[in-house]
């Protein structure tokens, strides 16, 4: 669960990033973050990742109270968590396998189950035939995939994922939200900050719009995604994983759902504060 | 942390040096520099200081003894002598060479022993050199309160140049190994933040993801420790060789030798060890320490 309480951000040159946010997102909840450049976006995924502190208000993330964790508590609480960034962020001098296991090993995990834990969530991703690949010789949408899995590999509670399809094929993007949402049917919470208002129409959910350091926008909207999804395959390729996902990862959460009720005028409001923000281009 | 935990950071500084090996040469060279650089002043300087004493070696202390004394008097003080402190050799200089001595420091008025008859009149006496040439005064003063001695003299100002001439050296020699110390730690230190700064992305996805301070700096620390430790194996190999072909162009140079005192120049034999456990010990834990303290600034993620 992640719960902003009157958050206020004011970096040392004065400028006010975040203005007396409150929000809370919901275990279970995929919920979309929008806003434009410089709107405080990426002040909030630092303010989560306990990479800053709040000037002001409670920022409470898995249980945490990030204004009270103190430093050498910071690795314990980052466990909780998964990151997706837009720069994917693998190390490049290892393979995908040593990329994933890596989490693992950092949480000192038996061995036994590194070997287990770590090939699952690589089919997971699709990225089987990959596995003794360096990210180089990787597309940016496996690149992707690799960091989705390296975000998943211990069972986090929340996945923030920081514009996830901002360096990939537009095409792709589809499929790495795709991906997002069928790791949040599984139960995990995904937050996920984005500039692309076609995924955010496509998919639907919950919508976050900040604005000028404000909450200018938290509705849930219906997405366009009747259409047949390109890639299909992957989710037969998750189902197939399922199959032969070890214990350890049943979380047993409810799947949460996108509201499919809202109606139309919501989604043409939404539909245009997106489009009047990307005007802004990329954070 | 299980076992298999620290056998794992382990490989990983082991796997590091070969992912990363121009860096990890690049700090092995820096390192390799530095410990010769400073090796090279401390044996230079411990060579000098050798060389002094070697000098220091040479001041002697000369003893008369009491003309009226029976040679077994005078054998049984040289025995006496030998067991005094301070007391390196006691050499026994007989009425005829303490004559041929004194005719041979006398270079006016040589005329002078065309008028002496024999040699009978020199008292028997002893040429004695000192273990630590800075206590010669003292040895002299003692030996000179022997009732069967008539007069012992040395030469104190020798005694005092040698002692002035350490000093300096010493100064000059701690100066410049201070300063190459200084230039080394620089130049590890750049070259060990160099080398963390190409990975600061690895150690900031380490610390998102988790991973302890401790965790992370454990790689860089067995890294550097063996780059090193590497690098004090070269530096002593290095050193052997250039000591050896040194100390042979120089202990063949007999006048040279002669002209400088410089018996005393220490064997290579007799410091090999040292050598090779000081450069070891000190790359190692420069490499090590280098390495850790560098990522400190990228830790604060």
């Amino acid at each position: 669960m992640v719960e902003l309480q009157n958050v206020s951000v004011t970096y040392s040159s004065g400028v006010d990033a975040l203005n007396n946010v409150s929000l809370k997102i919901n275990d279970g909840d995929f919920a979309f973050v929008v806003g434009s450049s410089g709107a405080g976006k990426s002040t909030m995924i630092k303010l989560l990742l306990k990479e800053i502190d709040a000037t002001s208000g409670v920022v409470t993330v898995n249980g945490y109270n990030l204004n009270k964790l103190k430093k050498r508590k910071i690795p314990e609480f980052r466990r909780t968590l998964g990151f997706v960034f837009q720069d994917f962020r693998l190390i490049p001098s290892m393979t995908v396998y040593e990329n994933i296991a890596f989490v693992l090993r950092v949480i000192d995990a038996p061995l036994k189950y590194i070997r287990k834990r770590v090939p699952y969530v690589i089919s997971l991703v699709g990225l089987h035939a990959k596995t003794n690949s360096y990210p180089d010789e990787l597309s940016g949408g496996e690149k992707q995939r690799v960091a989705i899995a390296r975000a998943l590999v211990n069972d986090p509670q929340l996945i923030i994922a920081d514009e996830p399809t901002g360096n990939i094929d537009p095409e792709l993007s589809y499929e790495i939200v795709e991906l997002l949402k069928g790791i949040n049917d599984q139960g995990t919470t995904i937050l996920m900050v984005t500039h692309e208002h076609d995924l955010v129409r496509h998919f639907g959910g919950r919508i976050i719009n900040i604005t000028d350091g404000e909450i200018v926008f938290d509705e849930i909207i219906a997405g366009t995604n009747d259409e047949p999804l390109p890639e299909e395959e992957l989710a037969q390729t998750m189902a197939k994983a399922e199959e032969n996902q070890p214990q350890e990862n049943e979380s047993g959460s409810a799947p949460a759902s996108p509201q499919s009720t809202e109606d139309a005028l919501i989604d043409e409001v939404i539909a245009s504060i997106i489009a009047g923000n990307d005007q802004g281009g990329a954070e | 942390m299980k076992l298999s935990g620290v056998k794992y950071l382990a490989n990983q500084g082991v796997e590091n040096i070969w992912k990363n090996k121009m860096m990890a040469f690049a700090t092995f060279c820096v390192l390799l520099i530095s410990l010769l650089l400073v090796g090279s002043a401390v044996l230079f300087y411990m060579n000098m200081n050798s060389m002094i004493m070697g000098l220091g070696n040479q001041n002697e202390i000369a003893v008369y003894m009491d003309p009226s004394l029976s040679q077994e008097d005078v054998d049984s003080f040289a025995e006496k002598l030998k067991t005094m402190d301070n007391v390196d050799s006691v050499e026994y200089v007989s009425k005829e060479e303490a004559y041929q001595r004194m005719q041979s420091q006398i270079s006016e008025g040589k005329a002078i022993f065309d008028y002496i008859d024999g040699y009978d009149f020199m008292p028997d006496g002893f040429s004695v050199t000192v273990i630590n040439n800075d206590q010669i005064e003292n040895t002299t003063m003692l030996i000179n309160q022997d009732p069967m001695v008539r007069s012992a003299s040395s030469s104190p100002q020798v005694a005092e140049f040698l002692r002035e001439l350490r000093k300096v050296v010493t100064l000059i020699a701690s100066a410049i190994i201070i300063a190459l110390a200084i230039v080394s730690m620089i130049m590890i230190s750049n070259t060990t933040k160099a080398s963390v700064f190409a990975r600061r992305e690895e150690i900031m996805i380490m610390k998102y993801v988790g991973a302890t301070n401790a965790f992370i700096r454990t790689p860089f620390f067995v890294e550097g420790m063996i780059t090193g430790f590497f690098a004090g194996a070269g530096a002593f190999f290095i050193t052997w060789a250039v000591y050896r072909a040194v100390y042979r162009i120089l202990t063949e140079q007999g006048m040279l030798m002669r002209a400088f005192g410089i018996g005393s120049l220490i064997p290579f034999a007799s410091l090999r060890l040292y050598v090779a456990l000081a450069y070891v010990i000190a790359g190692a834990l420069i490499g090590a320490l280098g390495s850790v303290i560098s990522t400190r600034r990228h830790l604060d993620v």
